[in-house]
């Protein structure tokens, strides 16, 4: 099981989050901006990160660029409520995993964690109608 | 500035596809039935819009998420419920109930979320059905009379706003819910220039349904 990051500024979205993760037995860690967030993936080294977009402090665009900058590889998953293209395609072209719109589905979820700890290919690939 | 009903009929239609994906959203996250109304859209100057609100929202109390966007047009989408409903909504959403002391702060940073959520799905679809890209800022929340949330927003006297309202309705919570969108004219004419370029030649549009149901 993996080390989890979530950076999400609002507790309601934290807790749906960290719920179905620690179902799975991941270990979860949280930050409430991007911020926070940066220094904890400085600090914690985590295995995968769950990041929101639009955050007080720094959004989740910065800490993507500035992951890229620093050169830290950990897969992202992106978990905004923006649904525009546009935004998909900023996300993807900076580096994110995927890109989820809130609320994702619990399956949706536990299917790009796995793929981004590296176990999904082993179970499939998900199918979000399925 | 008149809409030809052309501009009016696509722009209903537009509104509509944005509520129904923002209703979707919202039904998944509660889990009951939401019911839409048709939504109403017009053209009017800062000093119309207040009374033209405090007519459709009657005086009561409100709670309001507002969420800022800026980009190829301008202006902000509210979501609007009477405290009441919000009240039940957040209980729904957190099984916190009304005699928990700290509802206040959780009520206001759930419904920021809800709101984001909701209104991001409205001013998404647009974005996407016109090809044109938006910024938004942090959602904001304002609690009080309809007047309390018009001057908020410090709208230009002299600049024309463009209004779009939809309600909906959530029976089995006996929540009612309003949507508002507040575009800057000045950004409502590039809308509409967006519009004709990707309506181009169509010209064969389905009017919609007077009501429209999300289901779980």
């Amino acid at each position: 099981m993996a080390l989890i990051l979530i950076v999400e500024d609002a507790a309601l979205i934290r807790k749906m989050l960290q719920k179905i993760l620690k179902a799975e037995g991941h270990t979860i860690l949280e930050a409430q901006n991007g911020l926070q967030g940066l220094q904890m993936i400085r600090t914690h080294n985590p295995e995968c990160i769950v990041l929101d977009l639009l955050m007080p402090e720094m959004g989740g665009r910065q800490v993507l660029m500035a992951m890229r900058e620093e050169g830290l590889q950990i897969p992202t998953i992106v978990v905004t409520a923006d649904v525009q293209q546009t935004t998909r395609a900023e996300c993807l072209e900076l580096g994110a995993l995927t890109v989820l719109n809130k609320i994702p589905k619990p399956d949706e979820l536990r299917h790009w964690v796995k793929k981004a700890i590296g176990v999904a290919t082993q179970e499939g690939i998900y199918e979000p109608n399925s | 500035m008149n809409l030809t009903v052309d501009q009016v009929d696509v722009l209903q239609e537009l509104v509509n596809i944005g509520v129904g994906r923002a209703a979707g959203v919202l039904n998944e996250m509660i889990g009951s039935p939401i019911c839409l109304r048709i939504p109403y859209i017009k053209v009017l100057s800062p000093q119309e819009l207040q009374p033209d609100l405090e007519i459709r929202f009657n005086g009561d109390i409100l709670s309001t998420v507002g969420l800022s966007f800026s980009g190829s047009f301008a202006g902000t989408a509210e979501l609007i419920f009477p405290t009441e409903s919000a009240s039940t909504l957040v209980e729904v959403l957190t099984g916190e109930t009304a005699g928990t002391p700290d509802l206040d702060s959780v009520k206001i940073g759930t419904l920021l979320e809800v709101g984001n959520i909701v209104l991001n799905g409205i001013m998404g679809s647009l974005s996407n059905v016109l090809a044109q890209h938006l910024e938004y800022s942090l959602p904001t929340y304002v609690e009080g009379r309809i007047d309390k949330l018009v001057n908020s927003k410090q709208l230009d006297a002299k600049a024309s706003v463009f209004l779009a309202h939809t309600r909906f309705i959530i029976e089995q919570l006996q929540i009612a819910g309003d949507i508002v969108v507040i575009f800057k004219v000045g950004s409502f004419d590039a809308m509409l220039k967006a519009i004709d370029l990707a309506f181009e030649g169509d010209n064969e549009r389905d009017p919609g349904s007077p009501e429209r149901v999300w289901h779980s």
